[in-house]
């Protein structure tokens, strides 16, 4: 048994090395967290998720607000579809609440488990391109306005771009929500595929507005978590200011580090964590 | 200072203030051995009885002046969970602002979202 400034310390130390990974994944800390509270430090999986939809919160706001000043956030864009991931959200937060009251954590850890194993080709996939093929504008485009320019530091040209098919990002944010209020993660790798795949924006624009999107999806589920007691204080504390060091640290390291082989080594971590969620759902512990 | 700005600050200054009651919080935690007549080690354990569903947001203020740590901590989280719903609000003033009616509707659509959820389900839920 830890003493509680251990306790207090590893959870601080763990968030915070979660915080970095998630930053240089670009999947955000609480996809590491849940894993690594439940397997390996004998959280309750409804208090791992707590504390992890409130870090979300955290590091989603520390980085916005970074973001907005680069224009590169459509402000517009991301408004729109946070109705479907709102609603997602308190759908997913009240189907948890189901399943914990009815003590069936085991889908629980089978969804967690499938969700970081289908992030693998999502990071194996990603930065093969960095702006889409252009589409011809649908009427959603005109109608939601879903268009806008940022200036691309790394390409060194204004970028102009506009998106389409409104309906079909809604779809997926309604998931991404419902995702984010069961599991308790920002569920921002759905929200890029939202937007990359189906709304077809350019990726800084998509990751940058998933990212601004995490905050309000976290804390529509986050008090519904409150009343039903999934937050426990001492948990959430250290998880939250730890993944605000880690993701602090993180897009430092960022903006050094563009190297595939790291991309690779984090992919192994998620197949891991992956395996034993679901192996743990399954019935098989530690 | 456009709306952009405003905004970034609003979301940098809510997660700083609200990192700082949290840091407090844990220091009170550790200084008094406990808080609202839990040890620190029944609040500490990976497990513990201790949990929201025991605080009431409406009661953790009265907590505050008698220095218990726990209040501090979920007065610092209440902190940033508003923190993205005031950023909703000036969200709705900023596209009323540029009298774009669509989205201020689609805004304020999203803010009534987070109101269901942050006022009216508690409720439903615990009755």
């Amino acid at each position: 048994m830890l003493s509680p400034i251990e306790f207090f310390v590893t959870v601080v130390l763990v968030s915070a090395l979660s915080g970095i990974l998630g930053a240089l994944t670009g999947l955000g800390g609480a996809t590491f967290l849940v894993p690594i509270y439940t397997l390996y430090l004998n959280v309750p999986i409804a208090y791992a998720s707590g504390a992890s939809l409130i870090s979300t919160i955290a590091t989603s706001s520390g980085a916005a607000s970074a973001y907005i000043r680069d224009r590169i956030t459509n402000v517009k864009i991301g408004m729109g579809l946070e109705i479907a991931t709102t609603t997602g959200s308190i759908a997913g937060a009240l189907t948890v609440a189901y399943i914990y009251a009815h003590h069936l954590e085991f889908i629980v850890y089978i969804v967690f488990g499938i969700v970081l194993l289908s992030q693998v080709y999502v990071q194996l996939a990603k930065s093969k391109f960095e702006l889409p093929k252009p589409i011809k504008p649908d009427w959603t485009t005109r109608v939601f306005e879903l268009y806008g320019k940022y200036y691309d530091t790394v390409l060194k040209q204004e970028v102009e771009y506009h998106g389409v098919r409104w309906w079909l990002g809604e779809i997926i944010m309604f998931f991404a929500g419902f995702i984010s209020g069961l599991l308790g993660i920002g569920s921002g790798a759905l929200k890029v595929l939202g937007m990359d795949w189906a709304m077809n924006l350019p990726m800084k624009v998509s990751t940058t507005t998933s990212n601004f999107m995490i905050g309000v999806t976290a804390a529509t589920g986050s008090s519904i978590y409150w009343i039903l007691g999934y937050i426990q204080p001492f948990l959430a504390a250290g998880t939250a200011l730890g993944v605000l060091i880690g993701a602090f640290i993180g897009t430092k390291i960022l903006l050094r580090v563009t190297n595939k082989t790291i991309r690779y080594i984090f992919t192994v971590i998620l197949v891991f964590l992956g395996i034993q969620m679901i192996l743990r759902g399954l019935g098989y512990g530690l | 200072m456009d709306f952009n700005n405003i905004i970034g600050n609003t979301l940098r200054i809510g997660v700083i203030i609200s990192a700082i009651i949290i840091i407090f919080g844990v220091a009170l935690l550790f200084v008094y051995n406990g808080s609202n007549g839990f040890t620190i080690t029944q609040i500490s354990s990976s497990n513990s009885i201790v949990n929201s569903s025991i605080f009431k947001p409406s009661e953790i203020f009265s907590g505050l002046p008698k220095l218990y740590g726990l209040d501090y901590i979920y007065l610092g989280l209440m902190v940033l969970i508003a923190t993205p719903v005031l950023r909703v609000l000036l969200g709705i003033a900023q596209f009323a602002s540029e009298r774009n009616k669509l989205y201020t509707i689609i805004t304020v659509i999203v803010f009534f979202n987070l109101m269901f959820a942050i006022f009216i389900l508690p409720i439903l839920i615990s009755k």
